[in-house]
């Protein structure tokens, strides 16, 4: 749900007035999560990821490229699967990121992942935004990845909501420990004003999610201001992970503890200013007993209620 | 330069069917504004290059006032070439779209900033094939000025765009420049082109098409039909090939109906971009 948005403004919001007039039948691209098991969480050596697509689209004809089909190609397109384009993308990226960390987030790995394939790699020619279409597709992955992760009973219930806002964000950041050699290369490719339309849109989808798992169901304007708090300890995070070199990544996971609970810190303190303020306003023009009254009742508030 | 795109896939469309095999018949036999029978069409304009061939270049500086050059380096930025590659370019006689992807593969700042090793460099094949054996002899001469007589990379085959003799699943691109207007059945260049394409494999086709917008139609008309064979009388000495040009313009299909026929072919991810209001179409669809 979440990708055809993205992908239907990606096609509409670019650079160009190109339209794209999709099929009627185009169906929506989220790939299922068997599909992309191996992928993220383990390291690269995931061979599997096309075996469970790979039988959709094989080409019987294909083994013997002089077999002489000529005249005959065109009336064995209803018998062999029609692979789709977008089916097909999806398959190059998916094996080309296996080529990232030696090859970088370049039209390289796409064309050897192409060859992995066995599609010809001037498919990668095709692609709209080359490099930015094998960022965006991992994020894609990483993020269908996390929202898995969480459906398949991820155990949050006892944990306070700092704690499971760490816990999510260093989920979907070890997701990138395989690629961390060649990511300041990707955040390049995403800082791009070509590409920052979608990243920032996939970001954004990201911090939803990660709210939506922690149980935040708020919708007024603290709603921006929660995604936007959480936007920056992730960003933050994920540069600091980039040269951080303990073991296990443990420094990076001892930053991210501190800035979740700075954030907190830093709401409550925004929430104390505000009933302060509120004493303060509530004092103005009343007698003194009044404003004792009134700092009585704040105080018992903060006390008795929930502090979050 | 307004950009438009539109994506067919191959599906029912039968309502179109029997028109546009009305005018497929009427293309094959159709030269510019005359008809004439189908198996001598492909003599006609035989005939119209072998007239054209020493001065096709300056004539296209001159009538496209030096444009055709950016069209050109707008398809081969398209087609994105890569070391390694097994292109073909149909039609493509005097060279101009080879060279461009030559130099593409070749050129010493794309191999500095991409990993590309030697070896593949080496594979790099590109066959420009031409009906027209005077169109290919001024495509080699040039190629000679250029140091490339002897390069490997570079081949020149005579060849029917109908009916070519490379093998099926061969190429990883396919390029017709100006030429498909020419041929005598689009569907079977379409079907050849597909044959020759390995999967993956990318066609593109940059060709004189329709112009749409009311004012600028006008304009253009008028440009053709009295500037163009003029000029042609003037700097090339033949008024009539240069008439059959802009006629067999108008009577080629339309952008859309042309990338049905592409997508009826059984390419995938069809699609087209106008340059110059419609003047000039760059089609491109991919074999899956």
């Amino acid at each position: 749900m979440y990708r055809t948005a993205a992908k239907r403004l990606l096609a509409g919001g670019g650079f160009t007035t190109t339209r794209i007039l999709r099929y009627p039948k185009l169906r929506s691209t989220i790939i299922p999560s068997s599909y992309t098991s191996g992928l993220c969480t383990s390291s690269m050596g995931g061979g599997n990821t096309e075996s469970p697509m790979g039988n959709q689209s094989v080409n019987p004809n294909q083994s013997g490229p002089t077999a002489g089909t000529g005249e005959g190609q065109r009336r064995h397109e209803s018998r062999k699967p029609r692979a789709e384009f977008q089916e097909e993308q999806a398959r190059v990226l998916s094996a080309s990121l296996r080529h990232v960390p030696r090859l970088g987030w370049t039209e390289e790995a796409m064309m050897a992942g192409s060859r992995d394939v066995g599609v010809s790699p001037s498919i990668v020619g095709s692609f709209s935004r080359k490099e930015a279409a094998l960022v965006e597709f991992f994020m894609d992955e990483c993020l269908q990845l996390l929202m898995d992760r969480i459906d398949s009973g991820l155990d949050l219930q006892n944990l306070i909501p700092s704690e499971r806002i760490a816990k999510l964000i260093r989920i979907r950041l070890e997701m990138q420990v395989p690629y961390m050699s060649k990511w300041p290369q990707a955040l390049s490719i995403q800082a791009h004003p070509l590409n920052v339309p979608t990243s920032f849109k996939q970001r954004a989808m990201l911090v939803d999610e990660i709210w939506h798992a922690v149980g935040d169901g708020a919708s007024d304007l603290d709603w921006y201001v929660k995604r936007t708090i959480l936007g920056g300890v992730y960003s933050t995070t994920e540069i600091y992970m980039l040269t951080d070199n303990s073991l296990e990544h443990r420094d990076t996971w001892t930053f991210l503890n501190d800035r979740v609970k700075d954030a907190f810190d830093l709401k409550k303190s925004i929430q104390e200013a505000k009933y302060f303020a509120e004493d303060i306003g509530a004092g103005v023009g009343k007698s003194v007993q009044g404003l004792m009254n009134g700092v009585m009742q704040t105080m018992s508030r903060r006390s008795g209620g929930s502090a979050f | 330069m307004a950009l438009r795109s539109v994506s067919r896939r191959l599906g029912s469309r039968i309502l179109n069917h029997r028109s546009f095999v009305a005018s497929l018949h009427s293309h094959a036999t159709s030269f510019g504004f005359q008809e004439v029978k189908e198996e001598e069409k492909s003599k006609l304009v035989g005939n119209v290059f072998t007239n054209v061939a020493s001065s096709y270049d300056i004539m296209n500086d001159v009538m496209s006032g030096g444009l055709h050059r950016l069209w050109k380096e707008r398809l081969v930025g398209k087609l994105s070439p890569f070391a390694g590659m097994k292109h073909l370019d149909v039609a493509g006689g005097t060279g101009d779209v080879a060279f461009r992807i030559y130099d593409a593969v070749y050129s010493v700042k794309r191999r500095a900033l991409q990993k590309v090793d030697e070896a593949s460099l080496e594979e790099t094949q590109i066959y420009v094939c031409d009906i027209n054996p005077n169109m290919l002899n001024v495509g080699k001469q040039r190629a000679a000025e250029r140091g490339l007589r002897d390069n490997k990379s570079l081949v020149w085959v005579e060849g029917d765009a109908e009916a070519l003799s490379f093998d099926d699943n061969s190429m990883d691109g396919y390029t017709i420049a100006f030429g498909i207007r020419n041929v005598t059945h689009i569907e079977k260049a379409l079907a050849e082109a597909y044959r020759v394409l390995k999967r993956g494999g990318r066609f593109l086709c940059l060709e004189l098409s329709h112009v749409e917008i009311p004012i600028f139609k006008n304009l253009y008309d008028l440009y053709s039909f009295q500037v163009i064979p003029n000029l042609g009388e003037l700097i090339a000495g033949d008024r009539e090939s240069y008439q059959y040009l802009v006629e067999s313009v108008r009577r080629f299909p339309p952008q859309e109906r042309f990338a049905s026929m592409i997508a009826d072919a059984g390419f995938e991810k069809v699609e087209y971009e106008n340059l110059v209001g419609g003047v000039v179409a760059i089609h491109s669809a991919i074999k899956l």
